[in-house]
């Protein structure tokens, strides 16, 4: 690359979707990078406490009347008191791109003591292909100053769309209860300066934390599952929607990535807590992991809805016997597909790409 | 994980150090204080008359193509000759049970804070802790200090399998293909990334052969790197046909590659005029071996590394032998290769190990 270009901001194609039952005080340090877009506030808890949004923010916010009130009957199958309510702002965005970050999460510092755009680093994630098929070796081939290796064949060079770029986290990292009880006070302290691409067949655990995807690419397969109040699991959102997006984003040859941008993650949640919320969920990932590995959605399956249909179908066949919360979460899979096709209607269901 | 930073082990009766070279071994100077406690097998490429100077102080067997011949006889024409491919002897006449091979043009490279990376130490570290190839853990490697397992790691998962294969990377000259060189001449990797990661199972690489790492006793016998050079109708392809063939039987044999830290620096970019040559066909027959590895099945009665390697050596000769006349001889001499390592190393000896639950 001869110069380096600046990224394009993509303001009125991208909103940003944020959780929240506190406040919004954490919106002042990232004001330089997210003053531009249009912010989706989707506030959990009780709907009669009024969530301060600073000055300057263009924004829409949702409780969970608004979302009752939208949704009607579909409303089932949006979270409460869980931030898994996020991916109601999903559906109601109408922008081609999402940010979604937690309200705990600040800028971090690169090594050289800039402040790192997080929101940019996305964007350039989002509009530079994936290479799923084959591993590159130094990472993103599309970066300025790397390339594809010797030995990396030329036909797959041109690499596929991506739909997700997953972030990572300084400071307090994404454990899981047992391991932030064992290891209260390990801190990531290692900036790895490196986007990559998640191989086809290759399932991995999304954190929903610092996420972006293409939402006309995949927004559909984003449903972060029915957790919270009145459920047996929590802390498995993200990771419930990762693995149906992996799964999906294979099949349609949609490529997702890792790595870059980092975020300053400042609160470590009570492991105490955790454990209640993931404990079920402990036992379940053994038998969840298998099944999606072992996944093969049908040729005809050539839209993300589509996908996610016969997806639904796979788990009540397959995991109900688990529990019956799969059953549940089966229907509601549906559910949100249904509300997803009624809040945004054809025209917004693109086939992506060769279904394999 | 212990409180402590406990040291890696030096392993210096474990590991030999395999080193190709047709010029001089001048860069041992600069490893000095990394590579001098280990025994190293060099391979002397090219005109077996000329004396290759080594520096004093280490402790080394140099092998020329008239050892090379003298010791496999017949079985000699597998291993190349004219080209850098020659290095595989050395894996076969090793006694130990680790392998780092390196080029004589890479050096000793500096982290972001100055400090000299101790390339074989990191190889250690790799090769001595396990890999994770059935779930990607966005943190990189769990076992490196200061990390572990992401949330949504499944538990049943965190014991990993043992590793196979360590590759390092390379700063300055990057390993490009004569296109990309051609194209880019002036491109130097500065990026230092900061990570060891496990190369998922069912996913191909291409595998560079200039600062690697092996357990040799896992593996061994699928680093076998090909027919190239003189007489050959290809080059710059032997690294990466064993990285296909091994990451195909790693896979089936449940053993892990890792790719990452350490890094070397690569001072020679080599001439990409005299690459696109070797290179050329390569570049075509590239396009049909990789679906050819991609979609490879060993059977399950394939429980070594051998039987795997001779299994696959069938399929080449099946499936490529179409593709050009190159993958008969190839596909024989992939045989000769396990004759010839099997007569070398014995049964009981570091290569006829089971290793692990086919798949």
């Amino acid at each position: 690359m001869a110069g380096q270009k600046a990224a394009p901001l993509l303001k009125d194609e991208l909103d940003i979707v944020i959780p929240t039952i506190r406040n919004l005080d954490f919106l002042e340090m990232w004001r330089p990078f997210f003053e531009s877009y249009h912010l989706i506030i989707v506030q959990d808890g009780d709907p009669s406490k009024t969530i301060k949004v600073p000055e300057g923010f263009d924004y829409e916010l949702y409780n969970r009347n608004d979302i009752n009130r939208i949704l009607g009957p579909k409303a089932s199958c949006i979270s409460f008191k869980d931030s898994a309510c996020r991916c109601f702002g999903y559906m109601v965005s109408k922008k081609k791109y999402i940010y979604t970050i937690d309200d705990d999460c600040f800028v971090a510092k690169n090594p050289s003591g800039e402040d790192i755009n997080a929101l940019e680093q996305h964007i350039k994630n989002l509009l530079s292909p994936s290479t799923p098929h084959f591993f590159n070796t130094l990472y993103d081939p599309y970066r300025d100053g790397a390339d594809f290796v010797r030995g990396y064949p030329f036909s797959l060079r041109e690499g596929v769309p991506t739909a997700v770029s997953h972030g990572l986290w300084l400071n307090i990292p994404d454990y899981d209860a047992p391991t932030q009880l064992v290891k209260p006070r390990e801190r990531n302290t290692r900036y790895v300066d490196a986007v990559l691409t998640i191989p086809k067949g290759t399932i991995f655990p999304m954190c929903g934390m610092n996420l972006a995807f293409n939402r006309d690419l995949i927004g559909p397969a984003m449903y972060f599952g029915l957790m919270g109040d009145g459920q047996p699991i929590g802390r498995y959102d993200d990771m419930w929607a990762g693995w149906c997006t992996k799964v999906i984003c294979d099949h349609l040859n949609l490529g997702v990535k890792t790595g870059l941008p980092y975020i300053w993650h400042s609160k470590a949640s009570n492991p105490f807590v955790n454990l209640k919320k993931e404990y079920k969920g402990i036992y379940w990932q053994e038998e969840i992991i298998p099944f999606f590995q072992s996944v093969t959605l049908p040729k005809e399956c050539t839209t993300v809805q589509q996908c996610y249909i016969e997806l639904a179908k796979l788990v009540k066949a397959k995991l109900s016997s688990v529990d019956p919360y799969f059953t549940k979460l089966a229907d509601a899979m549906v559910t949100w597909i249904e509300a997803w096709d009624e809040l945004n209607p054809s025209g917004d269901k693109l086939p992506n790409g060769a279904a394999k």
